[in-house]
């Protein structure tokens, strides 16, 4: 691939007492790539996640951003560099509006000395949510709604539309198609392959292979915390790629 | 305008609905003396010495916690204020007047300096020690409410005053049901209720109670905001206990006794959500109100005996009804 590479991690470890959770894996992402990572409950998929986001820090290994060798001590050291995480779990504040969830840790203010005070620009930021949603595609109503008044479906869209619009470098997707119907889920790759244009690096983690399949460029197999094959997509199938996760097709090793 | 802003309203609109149907229940029952401007200028005096709290119990239960410690904060705050007004500058309750106005400004500055570092005591042990809001509050309750019986020997500490901040004023001969310390709390409330609703420290307050998760994701400090808001708690609690020793002259360990449960009722009823993400201030206003003219109300029945101790009843009962009110109008809602 042409595309320069835009984040790497070499050889990190991590162990959780005794439990070896990530084994030397290595993982280079392009710009304008779309990586696939996928294995078993337990392969070390979320703990590779975590580290790549910054939330936890590696025994051993090295992160590189740009080529530049870096340390994330936080999630927000990761995001201001430009790495966004859609985690399965976090979601949005369901009490908060669609608008105050896309801008939430990156508010806006009116201006002068109220703005100082940390008093917010809610129409200003309603106005901007809705277009910066409408351009990653993403239909949703209208962003002053509070949350916990969409669908399962439209808050994913919010919650992903909300990452794609604030990634200036790395996208991170953990399952984001989980609990979706295939109608939703169809937006969400449409979100993917934007973002992909966009020059995005994007790391998409999901079970439902294929999904995987339809939207990778590139597929990561993890197994026990180590990286087993990592190939371009069009060189697994459905079958084999079931095979790599179980490890009854043969790997790279 | 949205489904929940519109039950919030709700929640505005009946409690406006229960005050006026209490003033006319309680003017009926006390033939005729219920409402006055001297009535309702002690339900407003009742009022300021527990919005405070209930204002500052309503940040902390939109994270998601509770302070129990805010009562026995007015007790501490006011007996220090005392005890630096009376041991301190060796002063008595004999300077009043204008020659009392510089010592109680600085029991107002002692008072929200205790508060705030009980906040900070409270937020070290949530923050650092990770204990639960309940229990470290519940602890920093008990340990204020002793340190205050011992640095004021049990006794109220009696120092200078200015009384005539908690009279109501009297303009041209019209008495109106507001003093000065009432109105002090009232800009206090207003300010609160902007910084909660229209601010960035009320987002991340709604949004850490809403989903502490997605708000960590978002790269905002929990502890951080915590920190903050158990300190504006403590604050608050500071200047209520402020507000006791002027209405009091003095500063007693019995102040803020109790103060937390109504602090909480008063939140509750006024539509807040103990499981954290809803609240209002106007709210909480109201339902403060709806308190203390319930308590007021009740002294003043005529046509029937009332026992004074009905008004817990009723207090429970008014819980309740909120509860409910809140359940009922959020259908198949987690």
């Amino acid at each position: 691939m042409a595309l320069k590479v835009i984040y790497e991690v070499k050889n990190v470890s991590k162990t959780y007492g005794a439990v070896v959770a990530l084994d030397g894996a290595s993982l280079k992402l392009h710009a304008g790539e779309v990586v696939g990572l996928v294995g078993d409950n337990g392969a070390g998929k979320s703990t590779l996640v975590k580290v790549l986001s910054g939330a936890h820090s590696p025994d051993s290994g090295q992160i590189l951003l740009d080529g530049e060798e870096r340390t994330w001590h936080n999630p927000k050291e990761a995001l201001e560099a430009g790495i966004e995480t859609l985690y399965q779990d976090s979601g949005l504040a369901p009490h908060l509006t669609v608008s105050q969830n896309v801008f939430l840790g990156r508010e806006k203010f009116v201006k002068g000395i109220f703005g100082k005070l940390g008093f917010l620009a809610r129409k200003q930021m309603e106005d901007e949510a809705q277009a910066d949603l409408e351009a990653v595609g993403i239909a949703f109503p209208s962003a002053n709604r509070p949350v916990s008044q969409l669908s399962g479906g439209q808050r994913q869209a919010v919650a992903i539309g909300r990452a794609v619009s604030w990634a200036r470098k790395v996208l991170i997707l953990d399952e984001p198609t989980n609990h979706l119907g295939a109608r939703q889920s169809g937006e969400v790759l449409e979100v993917i392959k934007r973002a992909k244009k966009k020059g995005l690096g994007v790391i998409f983690i999901s079970h439902t292979l294929p999904h995987v399949l339809e939207v990778t460029d590139r597929i990561v197999v993890l197994r026990l915390g180590k990286i087993v094959r990592d190939a371009p997509t069009s060189e697994y199938t459905a079958d084999t790629l079931i095979g790599t996760i179980t490890g009854s097709y043969g790997s790279d090793e | 305008m949205s489904q929940v802003q519109a039950s919030f309203k709700n929640q505005s609109v009946l409690l406006v609905v229960t005050l006026v149907i209490l003033a006319v229940v309680f003017q009926i029952a006390s033939q005729g003396i219920f409402l006055t401007t001297n009535t309702l200028g002690t339900v407003l005096n009742d009022w300021g010495s527990y919005i405070l709290l209930a204002v500052a119990q309503t940040f902390v239960v939109i994270t998601g916690g509770i302070d129990l410690s805010v009562g026995a904060t007015v007790s501490l705050s006011s007996v220090v204020a005392g005890w630096v007004l009376v041991k301190g500058l060796g002063l008595d309750s004999s300077i009043t007047g204008d020659a009392a106005i510089p010592y109680v400004l600085l029991s107002v500055l002692v008072c929200l300096l205790v508060g705030l570092a009980v906040g900070a005591l409270n937020a070290f042990l949530i923050n650092i020690l990770k204990i639960v809001p309940f229990i470290a509050t519940l602890a920093t309750m008990g340990a204020m409410t002793g340190l205050a019986i011992i640095i004021s020997g049990g006794m109220p500490l009696q120092g200078p005053n200015n009384f005539k901040l908690g009279l109501p004023y009297n303009i041209f001969g019209v008495q109106l049901p507001i003093s000065t310390t009432v109105l002090s709390v009232m800009i206090i409330l207003v300010i609160c209720g902007l910084f909660l609703h229209k601010s960035k420290f009320g987002l991340y307050t709604f949004a850490l109670g809403s989903n502490p998760f997605a708000t960590r994701a978002a790269g905002i400090s929990p502890a951080k905001h915590l920190t903050k808001v158990y300190m504006l708690s403590g604050g608050l609690a500071g200047l209520a206990g402020a507000y006791a020793y002027i209405r009091l002259g003095a500063g007693s360990p019995t102040n803020g006794a109790g103060m937390e449960l109504y602090a909480i009722a008063a939140t509750v009823i006024g539509g807040a959500s103990l499981m954290g993400g809803v609240g209002r201030i106007v709210g909480v206003a109201l339902g403060t109100l709806v308190l203390f003219t319930v308590q007021s109300g009740l002294l003043m029945v005529k046509v029937v005996t009332v026992s004074p101790s009905l008004k817990q009843v009723i207090v429970a009962i008014l819980i309740a009804a909120a509860v409910a009110v809140q359940t009922l109008q959020k259908p198949g809602r987690k």
